[in-house]
């Protein structure tokens, strides 16, 4: 199950503190290398609550020994905007660049609470990595900014999204823990001056851990880091009014994912839901191939629990369907205990066996102290999975339950007693300013108002961008504006595709926006500007692919056979009123007058106009469902 | 026949009679129960009856107006006994389904769907949790069928509710209906898969009892679908007829078979579709079971008033027989 991450790395696996094996954690020792936090592996043979004073940090270092260590950074993806969406990625790229070809396993890696930089080689290695990054984060190698932009898209362009990549955004919107859903926009303008500043305050020694699997560091490590204060991760926001919500997702995907109190409980839990799916999916029903579910520390207190399903189109809606009841059946209890024993002895199992391997427990330890989040001492956390019960995974599974999220594919889950995530932003949201009418479809219309823009269509449906509550303007040289709220709705002012969009507007949009959430685009590829599709234009070539994404929250299409419809009772409305038009002045001039011809004619004109209105209201299956949200700028 | 009060008294049937009160006098009590909000004999008079009579009283219950108050207040006071709760959300499954009628969706209004689906959803919520505390109770998963269907929850759903039943009721006739009726064309099936279903479920039952009836009723759904003349000529082929008399004689004509509250719709369903093929010789013991007892659905299937189609049809038999 992939995490928030943006790149995937080791340090996901660093989350999973809360099942932080109990024999072990004691051997871990917390102390201070150049004015960072520090955890390193205490022999087994030592006092295991040692954190006495750095007397045997500054061993000399041992010849040709293997170590891996560790510098993380409490700032992530969670720390910035959608505009600047990225730049802590961008440093950690940076930071790394100097680093020659070595023998030493290392790498760099951005999660949505922290950065970290890691390595595992001789001691002469991993001091010269940790040694360097410092230095590059002194002094970072800005001339290289721009290939390393480069670098990020094209990274970004070549990761494959997991399964839940869309939940984060309906969760939390445009913004904290909902960047994971988005692409880093930061990529495309952030300048030197940026980054640097971003270095300057968020990776420092007060805002660091430094982790070292060996009980002491060598002398030869030098860390200086600029001062800076521990910044504790920030609240998590909210863009679903209604728990549990739904979404409708992609063919083949049933996904959920709730957010509860990180506890042993928790972790136990995510276990039996993931067998419950197994069992209720794959071996007794044979819809699913993957049925499962994961647990990972959200931040100090919360952790997300994550559920997944996989489906053939022909058997989703049954996925759809045993998973509803697989989660009832967990909310109500029903687990049976040798499940529960199973479950636990595969803990103290996969703990036991970590204990050989105290690697993973520094790491831990570190990572948890990185976000705040207490580890559980050994004896206790052996306790709590002992004591616990059915009812205890029970009243993990109704907390999971009541802050739940499933994207499911086709009908949707609305039957199951899950509430629709909002399509559209509040109606009394909506602005007032100018109106664009839509060139495609008469009923939306664009507002460009001195507060922020909106979509208007028939309705509630009403898509609102207040400026003031803007998470990122993408700004291309041809004039579009790609506005995203902070709550994730988004609206495309395309001046190709509405009317009377002129550059006056344009710079109203330009002029009202906080500066630091605009995105300057480089010129866009002409295929990639919208077109409007509708037959005046006489135009059947499909949209450009880029269009339905880059246009963001736009109403359904109406369907080509309607549409034609309606230009054509137009025409033949036109054409009968000035017929009949005709005919009653013919008929005013003539002595020898003919009212049944008239009445006729007139009858008829009325009767297409009123037609051809009837076709101009929005057709109740054609009316169709709006992505108000969307990931992909 | 369960302990319940002394049957209120019925008149002979006199002439053909449609009303299931009359051709199944047994279910009177029931009724009686209801109409009195007597939540005490209405769970005895059901508890003291088998699967299959089960679940053709409950259906007779929940179409009872306004029993929903009494059903709820049952619920409410017997929170562990999941016949109460699994009535209540049988009931709502037909309040929301005569809101919306059994009319073709075109002839549906929004208003009259987005009712129905609120009742649907109310019935619904009430089931996971059901079926959730009893996985293995019938009456609940026989429910969620119809929900399933009115809520539009495709295919492959249905199959799975069904399965779910099945694993502990393989041969519950009310589910195997609900079933067969999902995988008919006009609710997104086919007619393979529908044939299919009533061969497997008719082969699989036990001498004697009702699956055979489904060979009949999926016979009757291909022939409504098709229009004229295909229908007829469907209705009228020998392999149909064969699989027709062979059904018949390994349900309802078997002499294990126990009569029971679906007999009328079962020989209704065989006695009509053997008629409308012209098959009358074979359609006359279906009638001679029925006697004056018949079914309006079937035989509303026909142009014209259900009363006279049987009758009609009845003699035509009966006279060729005799």
């Amino acid at each position: 199950m992939p995490e928030n991450t943006t790149t995937v790395a080791g340090a996901a696996q660093t989350g999973t503190g809360d099942a932080a094996p109990p024999s072990a954690v004691g051997h871990v020792r917390e102390t201070e290398v150049c004015g960072i936090r520090a955890f390193l592996a205490a022999p087994a043979a030592t006092d295991a609550t040692a954190t006495d004073a750095a007397a045997t940090d500054a061993a000399a270092p041992s010849e040709g020994r293997e170590v891996s260590a560790g510098l993380a950074f409490r700032v992530g993806t969670v720390d910035e905007t959608y505009a600047t969406h990225g730049i802590s990625h961008l440093v950690e790229h940076l930071a790394l660049h100097r680093q020659g070809m070595t023998e030493a396993h290392y790498n760099g890696a951005t999660t949505s609470t922290a950065t970290v930089f890691h390595v595992s080689g001789t001691e002469e290695e991993v001091v010269a990595y940790l040694n360097g990054v410092c230095a590059s984060l002194r002094d970072l190698p800005l001339d290289r900014l721009e290939t390393e932009r480069e670098i990020l898209r094209t990274e970004a362009s070549g990761r494959s999204d997991g399964p839940n990549h869309a939940l984060p955004l309906w969760r939390y919107g445009a913004q904290g823990y909902g960047l994971a859903s988005y692409t880093e926009l930061g990529s495309w303008h952030l300048d030197a001056d940026a980054v640097r500043d971003w270095a300057r305050t968020r990776f420092t020694r007060g805002n660091a851990v430094l982790w070292f699997t060996s009980d002491t560091v060598p002398g030869t490590l030098d860390l200086a880091l600029p001062d800076g204060e521990f910044l504790p991760t920030p609240a998590a926001t909210s863009a679903l009014p209604v728990t549990p919500a739904c979404v409708h997702g992609g063919d083949g995907v049933v996904v959920a994912d709730g957010v509860v109190r990180r506890s042993v409980a928790a972790t136990v839990f995510a276990d039996v839901l993931g067998r419950a799916l197994y069992t209720d999916l794959r071996r007794t029903g044979g819809y699913s191939y993957t049925a499962t579910a994961a647990y990972a520390p959200r931040d100090a207190e919360y952790a997300t629990i994550t559920a997944y399903a996989d489906a053939l189109p022909k058997k989703q809606d049954a996925v759809v369907g045993g998973f509803v009841d697989a989660l009832a059946r967990l909310r109500a209890g029903h687990v049976e205990q040798s499940e529960l024993d199973s479950v636990r002895a595969k803990r103290l199992k996969a703990a036991e066996s970590q204990t050989r391997e105290p690697d993973a427990l520094v790491v831990s330890r570190a990572m948890n102290a990185l976000t705040g989040h207490e580890s559980l001492p050994p004896a206790q956390w052996r306790t709590e999975l002992e004591a616990l019960t059915v009812e205890d995974v029970r009243d993990v599974a109704r907390a999971w339950y009541a802050t739940s999220l499933l994207q499911a594919p086709g009908r949707g889950a609305d039957w199951a007693g899950f509430t629709e995530a909002p399509q559209f932003s509040a109606p009394e949201s909506a602005v007032t300013g100018t109106r664009h009418r839509s060139i495609e479809d008469a009923e939306w219309t664009l507002v460009i108002g001195d507060d922020g823009v909106g979509c208007n269509g028939p309705g509630d449906r009403v898509t609102t961008v207040r400026y003031a509550d803007c998470a990122a303007v993408v700004a291309y040289p041809d004039g579009g504006r790609l506005l995203t709220g902070l709550d994730g709705f988004r609206v495309a002012v395309e001046p190709t595709m509405f009317a009377n969009v002129t550059q006056s507007r344009i710079a109203l949009i330009d002029r009202s926006v906080p500066p630091a959430a605009v995105v300057r685009m480089p010129k866009r590829d002409p295929e990639r500007i919208p077109k409007p599709d509708v037959p005046a234009a006489a135009s059947t070539a499909a949209t450009p692919a880029g269009a339905a994404t880059a246009a963001g929250a736009r109403p359904a299409r109406r369907s080509r056979r309607r549409l034609a419809a309606l230009v054509v009772t137009r025409i033949l409305a036109l054409f009968l009123a000035v017929f009949a038009g005709l005919l009653t002045l013919a008929e005013l001039t003539t002595p020898d007058k003919d009212y049944v011809a008239l009445v006729i004619a007139w009858v008829l004109a009325i009767g297409a106009v009123l037609l051809a209105r009837r076709l101009m209201r929005p057709s109740r299956r054609a009316g169709g469902r709006t992505r108000g949200r969307a990931a992909k700028s | 026949m369960p302990p319940v009060d002394p049957p209120s008294p019925v008149p002979p049937p006199a002439g053909p009679q449609s009303d299931p009160y009359v051709t199944t006098p047994a279910l009177v009590p029931l009724r009686s129960a209801a109409q009195a909000g007597d939540w005490a004999a209405t769970r005895r008079f059901l508890t003291g009856l088998g699967d299959d009579d089960q679940a053709y009283a409950v259906r007779m219950l929940t179409e009872i107006d306004d029993t929903e108050a009494y059903l709820e207040r049952a619920a409410a006071e017997n929170p562990d006994d999941p016949l109460a709760r699994t009535l209540v959300a049988a009931r709502y499954v037909v309040v929301g389904w005569n809101i919306r009628t059994h009319s073709r969706p075109q002839y549906v209004s929004r208003d009259q769907f987005t009712r129905f689906h609120e009742w649907l959803r109310r019935a619904e919520e009430l089931l996971i949790g059901i079926c959730a505390d009893h996985p293995s109770y019938a009456l609940a998963w026989n429910a969620r069928l119809a929900t399933a269907r009115g809520l539009e929850l495709g295919q492959s759903e249905a199959r799975r509710r069904y399965d779910r039943l099945a694993a502990h009721h393989p041969y519950y006739f009310a589910s195997q209906r609900h079933l067969l009726q999902k995988l008919c064309p006009k609710w997104g099936g086919t007619y393979e898969s529908l044939h299919e279903f009533a061969r497997t479920c008719a082969d699989a039952a036990p001498p004697g009892s009702l699956a055979g009836a489904l060979v009949a009723d999926a016979h009757m759904e291909h022939w409504l679908e098709l229009d004229e003349p295909a229908d007829g000529e469907y209705i009228a082929s020998p392999e149909v007829r064969d699989e027709l008399t062979e059904a018949a004689a390994r349900s309802v004509l078997h002499p294990d078979h126990r009569p029971g509250f679906w007999d009328v719709t079962c020989h209704s369903l065989f006695a009509m579709a053997l008629s409308t093929g012209g098959h009358h010789a074979e359609a006359a013991p279906h009638f001679k079971a029925l006697g004056e007892r018949f079914d309006r659905q079937p035989w509303g299937f026909l142009r014209g008033d259900p009363e006279s189609q049987f009758v009609n049809h009845r003699t035509t038999a009966l006279t060729l027989t005799s």
